[in-house]
């Protein structure tokens, strides 16, 4: 059941500021990590006695709590909700990266959460998870290192005070984590930029005075970058730049119970920001998660593309149905998820090309909800809801 | 044991109280349980009888025995193991481990009938406890050793008496990474471990796994316990294990397995109370080797102080047969759930542990006089755990009085070893993947040493584990999964130790195999490698090889793959001069030693395997013939052949469906030219097996024509045999009536069109029918739209047909071209996918004879082609018209003057056969051309 807060004020905005005055505490739509979790964050910083490596605001164990919560074993007097569900030793081998001299590339599908544990482990480490490049077709090598202000330029020349520095030198001034995001759909010689910065830690700006010429990265820096597992054959990385950083593969959700926790944790989260509390019957969270896992095997024993719809039936797509569910049921039904709005919000997120998805789903729909329907009351309504919708489909 | 008598338990007990007030909200039940743990311990370190706690495949467990038997020979040492197994334990002296005591009953009457053939496993590993005392028993006869736990049969008869209760015991198949590995070695067994500990409540492991941040039980066990326990003295060691034996027991074991452990040691402790009392041997001066679970056991029959003994049930009547098997450690972890690399990683702490400790294992000689107790003692080099450490004694005495408080609060001690042995790993993996095609360089090597060491921080340890090596060797040097390339975990399997694989000696073997090595002995190959042996046999130069192929071949039909022919072949009537095989004896042992269970030698299982096949409940004609075949390739038994014969003839009598007909014809038509090849001609069997083919499918026409449940291919098969082997039956007694009879009551359905058509050939073959009305009939057919389609159908028949009678091939290739001719598209496109795949089917019998007859039809280059006229369309008629006598196919083939030439310049021969033929024998003409006219070629023939 979703329910309006009373407060008008986001419970994030509330939130104290943790960083060191890159976010403002006005209201946000998102805010990021270290101000979302700026208390849980304060709090491990207050009780962490361990040794820290470099700068870091947190011990590699606090880290570790703070991203996959904590356990009774860890004595901590308040708990800390877990935040990335997945492999621990993933996230280990994650840390232990940054705290090494090597990079940290995560790479896997896409929806698999590689940018929400980057932004984590930023903010977790240095309390700044906003200094990220996007990796385009269209980022230059400006965009990694930095650029100049052209109108401050010719008036009074070139100088540090005409340079605008980008996110990723910021994090090297100030020694901290710098952010990456899709490596691979950058262009190779982009992506060779930065070899220096991984390997020598500095950046030579010629076009200053030899003592301004250079910036040296402070302890600390270090490079969280993402790649896209589908699209790593883009554009390749080079052997230089792939042997300085350590690759960690994030995988697909598989463990059913485990991206029950992601669905309903990621939705919970979206619908905060419309200051909705939900109630989701554990039922239609079933018929959610079963749907999809239909999905993919109906998908997998395709032979060809031509059989399977063109989403990734990723985790991240059931969020977004179940998200467009729970709004539709708020505003325009009865205040209660149910089948029929599930059904609706399935349908339309999962068709998007015409005829062919539609096609697929309306195959999809006969042999398998159909079937389930009929043993199965609760899928009943689902299935009536997703019929019509894709009979109305054109 | 005085120490451990000693020890004070209640400051613990409060201790654990105290904690458990502190934890807990209701502090009595965790304080039951506390206070139960504690009181276990103290039960079983009180008892008089020495209890030895141990853990499968341990090192600790090991090291720990080695140093208690050099500390004091017992007099007896009872082990958990099955009772019946305890004499095959000689045979390990020439073995080389790790090798599985084996049991294997082929039958088994008393059990579900799907369980057949019952198969069980007790693999040993050097670095166990229970391997280390085994030879220490083995060396030293003044200690007796016994079994005291279940026999083989009881493991049987205590599984629920269910079909599926034997499968859900077995190890799955080994998986895709591990197809190329030994993981399949122990076969359908089902295992048991000596001293298996592993709780069996999976939320229970979940939470020890969670909480102590580790992948699997096995590293927790090597982290929390192993590690910690593998150094400390034998009064903390026992201790230790106690306690969690108890803990396990307690809290991490179903009810169903509890209830089974409670059985065995009620069995347990009733052997050893009899042992004891029949032997009046002290029970202070015996040792009980088990699993530390057991020993926290409630049975009433627990204690040597209790009189309690229990009825133990009797064993059934199957037949059980003991041996060894090799076995690998991929294979102890793949039949019993272990993780990849547990084993080899405990036996390279075992291994670290020895030199650390500088103790020297047991090991078995294959002496025939083993030396006595003490001897032994002095061969001993290392220092014994009570006296050559006087530091570490001190420190001992200190912490004597708690040691279980001790171990509890305390984390283990580095090893300096560990630190280089790191090092040292961190250099071989990147050269180890640098070898296996990543892309490695010393910086890898620097990257890996200190994630690993970052790692271990991490996860709160003092020292990275191996398993924080492997995990930092994949993030620093696996960049892209490339298919068939190893991954980086599995080379740190392969740093760490690999697998290791026994072998069992020569002198351990069954009669079976020591025949097949003695026999096989004289080739020039190893066969105890572990390689594929190539051995090439020239039966010219060095004739005693051809034995060893007649063995090989034997080999090679029993157990498949093993042996290998990569140049030879066995067939009826074959004479080989040379052969070329690839052997992997050596890699494949279990197979041979398995076959030693079915009989003395690979002849005696051979003719049990084809007597099985042949008198088995669902037995075929086809399966005993073929069996005869093979015992004449294989066996040269004439008497089993006869036998196998008399069997496939009393089959084919009994078998009212016709679907194997073309494939007997096939396999008695082989073995009737080999046998008419030899000198001693046709045996009884094979004509009684014609004369009764003949009768049987005569027999059988009438209602295979009629049924369509018969398939024309079959009913093309019976023809085929009846009409090729017809001369022959007919010589040995058989009546064509009989065939005529069954023929002319065959009457398909009228729009089986296939078979009718081979009801029309069998016809012309018997002289029933003429082509001509043949003929007529197909014309009327192709003029009329309706019936035009049912062509192709015909035909089908009429090539089914050319496997028995050449005499429809003529007409065969008039329809064939008068369909491609006449027939609409929209029958013919259709029809020509499934004409080909005919033809493809049989292109051995039919294909030969229709190319041969469309030669002589069609022309033979494009200059004839407009002058051309079918020969159906005129000539051929007359031909046809004058005499229902087919022509012959070569009469008008090119190349044929030649032989006509030469039979009339020496007419002799050819003028007696006419003669005896009742023909007339003058010559009409000398052919003078090369095309000789229909005529002559008539008369000659």
């Amino acid at each position: 059941m979703a329910k309006q807060k009373s407060e008008t004020k986001s419970a994030e905005s509330n939130a104290p500021n943790a960083s060191e005055g890159s976010v403002s505490s006005e209201v946000m739509l998102r805010a990021p990590a270290e101000v979302k979790y700026a208390d849980e964050l304060a709090y491990l910083i207050s009780i962490d006695d361990a040794p820290r490596p470099f700068t870091w605001k947190l011990s590699p164990k606090m880290v570790r709590i703070f991203v996959l919560g904590s356990t009774p074993s860890d004595g901590l007097e308040r708990t800390i909700a877990p935040k990335f569900f997945g492999d621990p030793r993933t996230v280990e081998r994650a840390i232990v990266t940054l705290a090494s001299d090597r990079g940290l590339l995560l790479i896997g599908d896409p929806g698999t959460g590689k940018s929400w544990l980057a932004e984590l482990l930023a903010a977790a480490i240095c309390g700044v998870s906003t200094l990220v490049v996007q990796g385009t077709a269209g980022t230059t090598e400006d965009h990694i290192k930095y650029s100049w202000n052209v109108a401050m330029v010719i008036a009074s020349g070139q100088s540090q005070d005409s340079l605008i520095p980008s996110p990723m030198m910021t994090a090297m001034q100030g020694g901290l984590m710098g952010r990456f995001e899709e490596l691979t759909r950058c262009s190779s010689d982009v992506q060779d930029s930065l070899i220096s910065i991984l390997s020598e830690k500095y950046v030579t700006i010629p076009e200053l005075e030899e003592d301004q010429g250079i910036v040296f990265a402070k302890p600390g820096f270090n490079v969280i970058a993402t790649a896209n597992a589908r699209d790593r054959g883009v554009n390749d990385l080079s052997t230089a730049l792939k042997r300085r950083f350590n690759f960690v593969q994030i995988p697909i959700v598989t463990n059913k119970k485990t991206e029950k926790e992601i669905v309903l944790f990621r939705t919970r989260e979206l619908l905060a920001r419309n200051n909705f509390e939900i109630d989701v019957p554990p039922a239609m969270l079933n018929l959610l998660l079963q749907t999809f896992e239909d999905l993919r095997i109906a998908a997998a024993n395709e032979a060809s593309d031509d059989g399977r719809l063109e989403s990734s039936l990723s985790t991240a797509e059931q969020i977004g149905v179940l998200e467009d569910a729970v709004l539709h049921s708020q505003f325009f039904g009865a205040g209660k998820v149910s089948g029929d709005a599930i059904g609706r919000s399935l349908i339309g997120t999962l068709v998007r090309r015409i005829p062919e998805d539609v096609s697929i789903l309306n195959k999809f729909w006969h042999a398998i909800i159909d079937k389930r329907a009929k043993e199965n009351e609760e899928w009943q309504e689902f299935q009536v809801a997703g019929a019509d919708t894709l009979k109305n489909i054109k | 044991m005085l120490d451990d008598i000693q020890t004070p338990f209640e400051p613990l007990k409060k201790q654990l109280l105290a904690a458990a007030e502190a934890f807990s909200t209701d502090a009595r039940p965790l304080h039951d349980i506390l206070s139960g743990l504690v009181s276990d311990v103290e039960r079983a370190v009180k008892e008089p009888l020495e209890i030895f706690p141990v853990c499968h495949h341990s090192p600790s467990s090991a090291v720990h025995m080695v140093k208690r038997l050099q500390a004091k020979q017992p007099r007896v040492i009872y082990m958990e193991c099955c009772e019946d197994l305890r004499s095959e334990l000689e045979g390990l002296r020439d073995c080389k481990l790790p090798i599985a005591l084996q049991a294997f009953a082929p039958k088994a009457l008393a059990f579900p009938s799907a369980w057949a053939p019952l198969n069980l496993v007790c693999p040993l590993t050097e670095f166990s406890a229970e391997f280390q005392a085994i030879a220490f028993c083995l060396e030293n006869p003044t200690t007796e050793l016994v079994f005291v736990d279940r026999s083989c049969d009881h493991v049987f008869q205590w599984m629920p008496q269910e079909d599926w209760a034997i499968e859900q015991s077995l190890p799955t198949g080994p998986s895709a990474e591990d197809q190329d590995s030994d993981a399949g070695m122990h076969g359908t067994a089902i295992g048991i471990e000596i001293g298996s500990l592993f709780p069996s409540l999976s939320r229970f492991t979940e939470e020890l796994i969670r909480n102590a941040r580790v992948q699997h039980f096995s590293e927790w066990w090597g982290q929390y316990v192993e590690e910690a326990i593998i150094g400390a003295d034998r009064a903390a060691y026992r201790q230790v294990m106690f306690l969690i034996g108890s803990l396990f027991r307690r809290l991490g074991t179903r009810d169903i397995d509890r209830k089974g452990n409670e059985l065995r040691e009620k069995f347990m402790w009733t052997r050893m109370k009899e042992h004891l009392r029949h032997s009046q041997i002290d029970p202070t001066d015996a040792i009980y080797i088990c699993g530390a679970a057991h020993a926290a056991s409630h049975v009433e029959e627990f204690g040597i102080e209790s009189d309690k003994l229990w009825d133990i049930p009797a064993r059934t009547d199957t037949e059980w047969l003991y041996g060894l098997l090799p076995s690998s450690y991929s294979a102890i972890e793949h039949q019993f759930g272990h993780p990849h690399g547990t084993v080899s990683l405990a036996e390279s702490r075992w291994r670290k542990s020895l030199s650390h400790e500088n103790l020297k294992p047991y090991s078995l000689t294959a002496k025939k006089n083993p030396s006595p107790p003490k001897e032994r003692k002095k061969a001993v080099k290392g220092k014994s755990a009570t006296d050559t450490n006087p530091a570490k004694t001190e420190l001992e005495q200190a912490l004597t009085s708690h040691p279980l408080l001790t171990w509890l609060n305390k984390p283990p001690p580095l090893i300096e070893e560990d630190e280089a042995e790191l090092l040292q790993n961190c250099m071989k993996i990147v050269d180890l993947a640098r070898r296996n095609g990543y892309m490695t360089s010393t910086a890898d090597t620097i990257a890996i040493y200190q994630t690993s060491i970052l790692i271990a921080n991490l996860r709160g340890r003092r020292h990275p584990t191996p398993y924080d090596f492997s995990d930092a060797a994949v993030t620093c040097i696996e960049k892209d999964s490339v298919p068939g390339k190893r991954d980086v975990t599995r080379l740190c399997t392969i740093l760490i130790g690999g697998d290791q694989v026994g072998q069992v000696g020569y002198a351990s073997m069954p009669p079976l195999a020591k025949n097949v090595y003695d026999r096989l002995g004289i080739l020039p190959i190893n066969l105890t490698a572990r390689t594929i042996q190539r051995a090439l046999l020239d039966f010219r130069k060095n004739p005693e090889y051809s034995s060893c192929s007649d063995l090989l071949w034997k080999l090679r039909y029993l157990i498949g793959d093993v042996v290998r022919p990569i140049m030879g072949q066995r067939e009826l009537g074959h004479i080989a001069q040379q052969e070329s095989w690839d052997c992997a004896i050596g890699k494949n042992q279990g197979a041979v030693l398995q076959l030693g269970y079915e009989g003395i030698t690979v002849e005696h299982v051979l003719e049990r395997r084809l007597k099985k096949a042949a008198f088995g409940a669902e037995a075929r004609t086809l399966d005993a013939l073929k069996a005869a075949e093979d015992c004449i390739l294989y066996l040269s038994s004439e008497r089993l052949t006869e036998e196998l014969g008399d069997r496939s003839i009393q089959l084919l009598l009994q078998e009212p469906d016709v679907k194997d007909a073309r494939e007997i014809y096939l396999r008695i038509s082989r073995l009737i030219h080999y046998y008419r090849s030899r000198e001693s001609g046709l045996p009884s069997w094979c004509q009684r097996f014609v004369t009764t083919g003949y009768s049987h499918y005569a027999t059988l026409l009438p209602d295979a024509f009629a049924n369509r449940g018969i398939a024309p291919v079959d009913l093309a098969g019976m023809l085929q045999f009846i009409f090729t082997l017809e001369s022959l039956a007919l010589s040995l007694g058989c009546s064509r009536n009989q065939l005529l009879i069954a023929i002319k009551q065959s009457n398909p359905e009228s729009h089986d069109f296939p078979k009718q058509a081979l009801l029309w050939s069998a016809e012309c073959v018997l002289q029933l029918r003429d082509l001509k009305s043949l003929r007529t009939h197909f014309d009327d057919l192709l003029e009329n739209e309706l019936t035009i389609g049912a062509l192709p159908e015909y035909l089908s028949g009429f090539l089914l047909a050319l496997s028995f009678t050449p005499q429809v091939n003529h007409l065969t290739v008039e329809l064939m071209s008068k369909a491609f001719a006449k027939l609409p598209d929209r029958i013919l496109m259709p029809w020509l996918p499934r004409l080909l795949m005919m033809l493809r089917e049989h292109a051995d019998t039919a294909l030969a004879g229709l190319i041969k007859e469309a030669s002589g039809c069609f022309p033979q280059n494009a200059s004839q082609l407009e002058a051309w006229q079918p020969p159906w369309s005129g000539k051929v008629d007359q031909a046809d018209g004058a005499g229902s006598k087919p022509s012959p196919p070569f009469a008008h083939v090119h190349g044929n003057s030649e032989a006509q030439e030469l039979l009339a310049r020496y007419p002799q021969a050819t003028n007696a056969l006419a003669m005896s033929l009742g023909l007339d024998p003058s010559w009409s003409s000398k052919p003078k051309s090369s095309e000789p006219s229909d005529n002559e070629g008539r008369h000659i023939v």
